[in-house]
C-alpha cells in the first residue's frame, strides 16, 4: 500500500538572514529570480511535485526568517521534517559560521529519531557573486566532519545548480521517510477509552 | 482530571496537555489515514473533524497552541493529497463543500472547509475567487481571538499557491486577477488584526503583562498576511501605492494599539522590497507621527533609513549602469526624511528629547551613506538638531545623560566619517549644537577632535581655520564660564595638553606670510589660556616660529623683506616667552630664549647681533632673579655657557662682558663643588668659544683657559670633603688634558704631574666606598688615555714626555 499512496515530504531550509533561502525556494517553484530584497518573516512553505525514482512526490518547501526575532512563536514546524537543508552566502563567512548552530538547533528543536543520520544538505548559495569568502574545499571538509552532507554550490539568480540539489534534497528524504514511516506506522501509542468530549469542555463557555 | 494536576507548575501543565492533544491528534490521524486507504471517505472526515476538535481548547499557550496547529496541519496535508487525488480521478467536490459543513463544532467544520476549499479551486479553477470570499467570509464565524488567528493562518497558509496573481483586466472571469488576492488579503489581514488588538482588553487587568508577552509571540501571525502581500507578483509599484499600502496603514492607524502599530509598521519595513519604500516615503512618514503615543516611533523612522541606506550603497556598487537596481534620482531621500522627521518631533509631544537626537543621528548617518558629498545635508541636521533645542528651551545637557550620550554621538558621527577637521569646520552649525553640551561633554568631545586630527594628520593652514579649530576644543584652550569650580588635576591637564601642543605643530601654511598670521592668531588665543596652560602650549609656537625664521634665510632670494620678517618673527618669540616669564616660569622661558639665540645666531639677519645679545641677557636676568636652586642654578649656567659656546655673531665687546658674566656667574655659585665645576666649564668659552673678533674662529686664548682652570684647582682645594676634593681634582685632570692635547700652550707636563700628584697623594686616604670606587675607576681611566695616547704611533709621543704616571 506505502507504493500505492502519494507521498508528501517536508523540506525545512534553514541558514542566516540574507543568504538567499527564499531565492533558492523561488528559483526552484517558480523558475523567478528578482534582486529586490524583501525579508522572511516567521515560516511559510510552497509545494511541488517531484519524480524520484519513479515516484511522484510532493515536496513541501518550508522558507523560514533568518532573523531569530521573526520567530516569535518558536519553531515547531521543524517537527517532521524529513530534510534539512542549510544554506550559506559563500561571500560571507559569518553566514559559514552560523552552520554549526542552525545543525545544533534543528537537531534539537526537530528531534529526529536518528540525529547522527538525519539527512542535511548543504548548499553554497550566491557563487555569481565576487569576492569568494570560502572556499569549496573548506565547504567540503565542513560537510564531511558532519557525517558526509551532500555539498552543492548553487546560484539562485543564475539558475546554477538549483534543480540538482532540490534532486537530491528530495532523494535523501525520501530516504528518511521510508525508514521511519514503518516505525510510525505500527500503530499510535495508545487508545483512550475515557470520553473525549470531556476535555475540550475544560475551556471557556465559548461553543466555536 | 487527576487531582495531581494542582501539583504541576505551570509550564508542567502545559507539557501534559500539550501532549494529550497531541496524543489525540496521533490517533485520530491514523484512523484518517487507515480510513483513507480503505476509501470511507465520511470515516475519514468524521476523525479528521475529531481531531480537529482539539483545537477547540482554551487551556494552551498560544506556543503549545501552535504545536498543535503545526501537528494537526501537517495531517490534514496528507488528506488533501488524498482528496486531490481522488477528485482529479473524477470524483464530484461539490459535495463535499456541502457535507464538510454539517460538523458539529464551527472549528473543525471551518478547517475542513478550507481543506475541501482548497481542493475544489485546485480541481475546477472557474470558481477561485467566488471560494475565496466565501472562505474569508465564514472565517468570520470564529471570533475567539487564539482561535480565530490560527485558523485565518491557516487559510492564508492554504491559499498561498493558489491566489490569483495576474494583472487587473485579466481574467474578469471566476478565477479572479491581483485585485481579488488584494482585496482576501487586506480583508484577513484586517480581521486578524482586530482579534489581536481584542486579546489586549480580554480578561483580567492583572494579567495584562503575559497577555502583552501572548500577544507579542502571536504577532507573526498578522503579519504573514503582509508577506503574502509582498508576494503578489503582479502587486506593481502603482498599486502598491494607490491600493495595498494606503489599505495596510488605514487598518493599522485605525486600530489605535500600540503593539500591533509598532510590530506591523516593521514589519511592512520589513517584507517589502527597497524600491516600493523608495515611492511611499511620504505616506508612510505620515502615518507614523499619527501613531498612539506608546509607540516607539523613532524605532520604525530608524529603521526605514538604515534599511534604504543599505540599499543605496549597494545600488551604487552594484547596478550602476546595468539599468536595474539603479537607486531613483528622482526620490529625495534626504529631504523627506528630514521634513518628515522634523514634523514628527514637532507634533509627537511624548516623544522623548533622546528619541529627537536618536533620530538626527540616524539623519546624519543616511547622509553620510547615501550623499557622502553633501555636507551641506550634514550641516542641516546640525542646524535642525539646535533648532529642536531651542524650540524645547534647553541649553546644556549633561555628558552622562541620555540625551547628552546621544547627541555626543551626534556630534561624532561627522569626525568619524570625514577623519579631517577642516570638513567639519565646514559645517556651521556644528560649533552651535557643541555648545548644548555641558563642560564634561565639551572636553570629551574636543579630546576626541584633536585624538582625530593628530590621528588623520590633518593640517591647519589658515588664520580663519585656526581661529575656528580653536574655537571648538576651548574647553581644552582657556577657562570657561561654566567650569566645575573643582581643583585641577595637574597630571590630566598636562595629557590633555600635550595633545593640544601635539595639534599646534600641525599648523602649518603654504606660505610663510600666511604661516606668520596664523603663528600670531594662535598667539592671541593661546595666550588666553593661563598659567597651567600657556607652559605646555607656548613652546610649540615659539618652536614654530624658530622654524619659520629658518624657512625666511632659505627664502632670502626671492624675498627682499626677509630680514625685517625675521626681525619681526623674533620680537613675537621674545614677547610669546616673556608671557612665560610672567607666568612665574623660569627654567622653560630661560631655555626657550637661549634656543632663541642658537637660531638669530644661524639665521644672521641684519642687526641680529643685538637681537642675540637681547635673547642671551634675558637668559641672564631669569638666571640672576628667578632661579634660585643651586642645582637648577648649575645647570642653567651650564646651558648657558654651552649656547654661548656655539654663537659666533658677537663682536669683542658684547663677547666679552658675556663671556666675563658667565665666569663671574659660575665662581659665585653657592656651593664650592659647584663653582668649581662652573668655573671649569666656562674655561672652554676662552678656547672654543668664537665671536667676530677672532674672525668667528675659536678663540684659543690659553692664558684664561688655564686662569679658570687654576680657579677650579683652588676652590676645589677648599673643599672639606676629601672625597669630593678629589673627585674634582680628577675632572680637572680631564680638562687639563684636553686643553693639553688641543694645544694650549700654557700647560705643561709639569701642571699635569702636580694634578696626577695631587690625587695620587690623597686616593689612598680615602674610605673605601662606592664613590671611591668611582673615583678610583675614572682616574685609572683617564690614565689608561694618557698611556695609550703615549703609545700609539699616531700621535706625537712627544708631547706626553715627562709625565709621571
Amino acid at each position: 500500500m506505502a507504493t500505492r499512496k502519494k507521498v508528501l515530504l517536508k523540506v525545512i531550509i534553514l541558514g542566516d538572514s540574507g543568504v538567499g533561502k527564499t531565492s533558492l525556494m523561488n528559483q526552484y517553484v517558480n523558475k523567478k529570480f528578482s534582486n529586490q530584497y524583501k525579508a522572511t518573516i516567521g515560516a511559510d512553505f510552497l509545494t511541488k511535485e517531484v519524480i524520484v525514482d519513479d515516484r511522484i512526490v510532493t515536496l513541501q518547501i518550508w522558507d523560514t526568517a533568518g532573523q531569530e526575532r521573526f520567530q516569535s512563536l518558536g519553531v515547531a514546524f521543524y517537527r517532521g521534517a524529513d530534510c534539512c537543508v542549510l544554506v550559506f552566502d559563500v561571500t560571507a563567512p559569518n553566514t559559514f559560521k552560523s552552520l554549526d548552530s542552525w545543525r545544533d538547533e534543528f537537531l534539537i528543536q526537530a528531534s529526529p529519531r536518528e540525529p547522527a543520520d538525519f539527512p542535511f544538505v548543504l548548499l553554497g548559495n550566491k557563487v555569481d557573486l565576487e569576492p569568494r569568502a570560502i572556499s569549496t574545499k573548506r565547504a567540503q571538509q565542513w560537510c564531511q566532519s558532519k557525517n558526509n552532507i551532500p555539498y552543492f554550490e548553487t546560484s539562485a539568480k543564475e539558475a546554477l545548480n538549483v534543480e540538482q540539489a532540490f534532486q537530491s534534497i528530495a532523494r535523501n528524504a525520501l530516504t528518511q521517510q521510508s525508514q521511519s514511516v514503518d516505525l510510525y506506522n505500527e500503530f499510535p501509542d495508545q487508545i483512550k477509552l475515557t470520553n473525549t468530549t470531556n476535555r475540550n469542555s475544560n475551556g471557556d463557555s465559548c461553543a466555536c | 482530571m487527576p487531582a495531581t494536576s494542582q501539583q504541576l507548575s505551570p509550564v508542567e501543565e502545559q507539557e501534559k496537555l500539550l501532549d494529550d492533544a497531541l496524543g489525540q491528534v496521533k490517533v485520530n490521524a491514523f484512523q484518517v489515514k487507515r480510513c483513507l486507504d480503505k476509501g470511507k471517505l465520511m470515516d475519514a472526515l468524521k476523525h479528521a473533524s475529531a481531531m480537529l476538535g482539539e483545537l477547540r481548547t482554551s487551556l494552551l499557550s498560544p506556543k503549545s497552541y501552535y504545536e498543535l496547529y503545526m501537528a494537526i496541519t501537517d495531517e490534514l496535508r496528507h488528506m488533501e493529497l488524498y482528496l486531490l487525488d481522488e477528485f482529479q480521478k473524477g470524483r464530484k467536490v461539490t459535495d463535499l463543500y456541502e457535507l464538510v459543513q454539517y460538523a458539529g463544532n464551527i472549528v473543525p467544520r471551518l478547517y475542513l472547509l478550507i481543506t475541501v476549499g482548497l481542493v475544489y479551486i485546485k480541481s475546477n479553477s472557474g470558481l477561485k475567487r467566488d471560494i475565496l470570499n466565501d472562505l474569508v467570509e465564514m472565517c468570520r464565524g470564529v471570533q475567539h481571538p487564539l482561535r480565530g488567528l490560527f485558523l485565518r493562518n491557516y487559510l492564508l497558509q492554504c491559499t498561498r499557491n493558489v491566489l490569483p496573481d495576474s494583472p487587473e483586466m485579466e481574467n474578469e472571469d471566476g478565477n479572479g486577477n491581483v485585485r481579488d488576492s488584494i482585496n482576501f488579503v487586506l480583508m484577513n489581514f484586517a480581521e486578524m488584526n482586530k482579534l489581536w488588538v481584542r486579546m489586549q482588553h480580554q480578561g483580567h487587568s492583572r494579567e495584562k503583562q503575559n497577555r502583552e508577552k501572548e500577544r507579542e509571540e502571536l504577532r507573526i501571525l498578522v503579519g504573514t498576511n503582509l508577506v503574502r502581500l509582498s508576494q503578489l507578483e503582479s502587486v506593481t509599484m502603482e498599486k502598491y501605492q494607490k491600493i495595498v499600502l494606503p489599505g495596510i496603514l488605514e487598518q493599522v492607524v485605525s486600530c489605535k494599539d500600540a503593539i500591533a502599530q509598532e510590530y506591523l509598521m516593521e514589519c511592512i519595513i520589513q517584507v517589502f522590497p527597497d524600491e516600493f519604500h523608495l515611492q511611499t516615503l511620504n505616506p508612510f512618514l505620515k502615518s507614523c507621527a499619527e501613531l498612539e503615543t506608546g509607540v516607539n516611533v523613532k524605532n520604525i523612522v530608524i529603521s526605514l533609513m538604515e534599511r534604504l541606506a543599505v540599499f543605496s550603497q549597494r545600488s551604487d556598487g552594484v547596478g550602476s549602469g546595468s539599468g536595474e537596481d539603479n537607486f531613483p534620482s528622482n526620490v529625495q531621500l534626504f529631504e523627506v526624511f528630514s521634513d518628515q522627521v522634523a514634523s514628527i518631533i514637532s507634533n509627537r509631544q511624548d516623544l522623548p528629547v533622546e528619541d529627537m537626537v536618536s533620530l538626527q543621528v540616524a539623519l546624519v548617518n543616511l547622509a553620510h551613506k547615501c550623499y557622502p558629498d553633501r555636507v551641506d545635508y550634514v550641516d542641516k541636521v546640525m542646524l535642525n538638531s539646535t533648532e529642536v533645542f531651542a524650540r524645547l528651551g534647553m541649553e546644556r545637557f549633561e555628558a552622562n545623560s541620555s540625551v547628552g550620550k546621544e547627541l555626543q554621538k551626534l556630534l561624532r558621527i561627522p569626525i568619524d566619517n570625514y577623519n579631517n577637521l577642516l570638513t567639519v569646520l565646514k559645517l556651521q552649525h556644528y560649533a552651535t549644537l557643541m555648545e548644548h553640551l555641558d563642560y564634561n561633554g565639551r572636553k570629551l568631545l574636543s579630546i576626541y577632535i584633536l585624538n582625530n586630527a593628530l590621528e588623520s594628520e590633518t593640517v591647519i593652514s589658515s588664520q580663519e581655520q585656526v581661529e575656528q579649530a580653536l574655537n571648538l576644543v576651548s574647553t581644552l584652550v582657556s577657562d570657561q564660564p561654566d567650569q566645575p569650580k573643582i581643583e585641577v588635576d595637574i597630571e590630566e591637564l598636562a595629557e590633555e595638553q600635550g595633545l593640544l601642543s601635539r595639534f599646534i605643530h600641525q599648523f602649518k601654511s603654504t606660505s610663510s606670510d600666511q604661516q606668520y598670521l596664523v603663528l600670531l592668531s594662535a598667539r592671541k588665543i593661546l595666550g588666553a589660556g593661563g598659567a597651567l596652560r600657556i607652559k605646555h602650549t607656548l613652546p610649540p609656537l615659539v618652536f614654530q616660529a624658530y622654524q619659520l625664521a629658518h624657512k625666511y634665510k632659505d627664502l632670502k632670494e626671492e624675498d627682499s623683506m626677509w630680514e625685517k620678517k625675521c626681525q619681526k618673527i623674533f620680537q613675537f618669540t621674545h614677547s610669546t616667552i616673556t608671557a612665560l616669564v610672567k607666568a612665574e616660569l623660569a627654567e622653560l622661558p630661560l631655555r626657550l630664549f637661549l634656543q632663541g639665540a642658537l637660531a638669530i645666531n644661524q639665521i644672521g639677519f641684519e642687526n641680529h647681533e643685538t637681537v642675540a645679545y637681547e635673547f642671551l641677557s634675558q637668559a641672564f636676568s631669569l638666571y640672576e632673579d628667578e632661579i634660585s636652586d643651586s642645582k637648577a642654578q648649575l645647570a642653567a649656567i651650564t646651558l648657558i655657557v654651552g649656547t654661548l659656546e656655539q654663537i659666533s655673531c658677537f663682536s669683542e665687546e658684547n663677547a666679552e662682558p658675556l663671556r666675563t658674566q658667565c665666569a663671574l656667574a659660575a665662581s659665585k655659585l653657592l656651593k664650592k663643588p659647584d663653582q668649581c665645576r662652573g668655573v671649569a666649564t666656562c674655561s672652554h668659552l676662552f678656547w672654543s668659544g668664537k665671536s667676530l673678533a677672532s674672525n668667528r674662529e675659536e678663540t684659543h686664548d690659553g692664558k684664561r683657559v688655564v686662569e679658570c682652570l687654576k680657579k677650579g684647582l683652588r676652590i676645589a682645594k677648599q673643599c672639606m670633603d676629601i672625597s669630593v676634593q678629589v673627585q674634582l681634582y680628577v675632572e680637572l685632570l680631564n680638562h687639563y688634558i684636553y686643553f693639553f692635547e688641543k694645544g694650549n700652550d700654557q700647560i705643561s707636563v709639569q701642571v699635569l704631574n702636580q694634578v696626577v700628584g695631587k690625587i695620587k697623594e690623597e686616593l689612598p686616604n680615602l674610605e673605601s666606598s662606592d664613590e671611591t670606587e668611582q673615583i678610583t675607576k675614572h682616574f685609572n681611566n683617564t690614565l689608561e688615555h694618557v698611556k695609550s695616547r703615549m703609545e700609539s704611533p699616531e700621535s706625537e709621543n712627544v708631547l706626553y714626555e715627562g709625565i709621571e704616571i
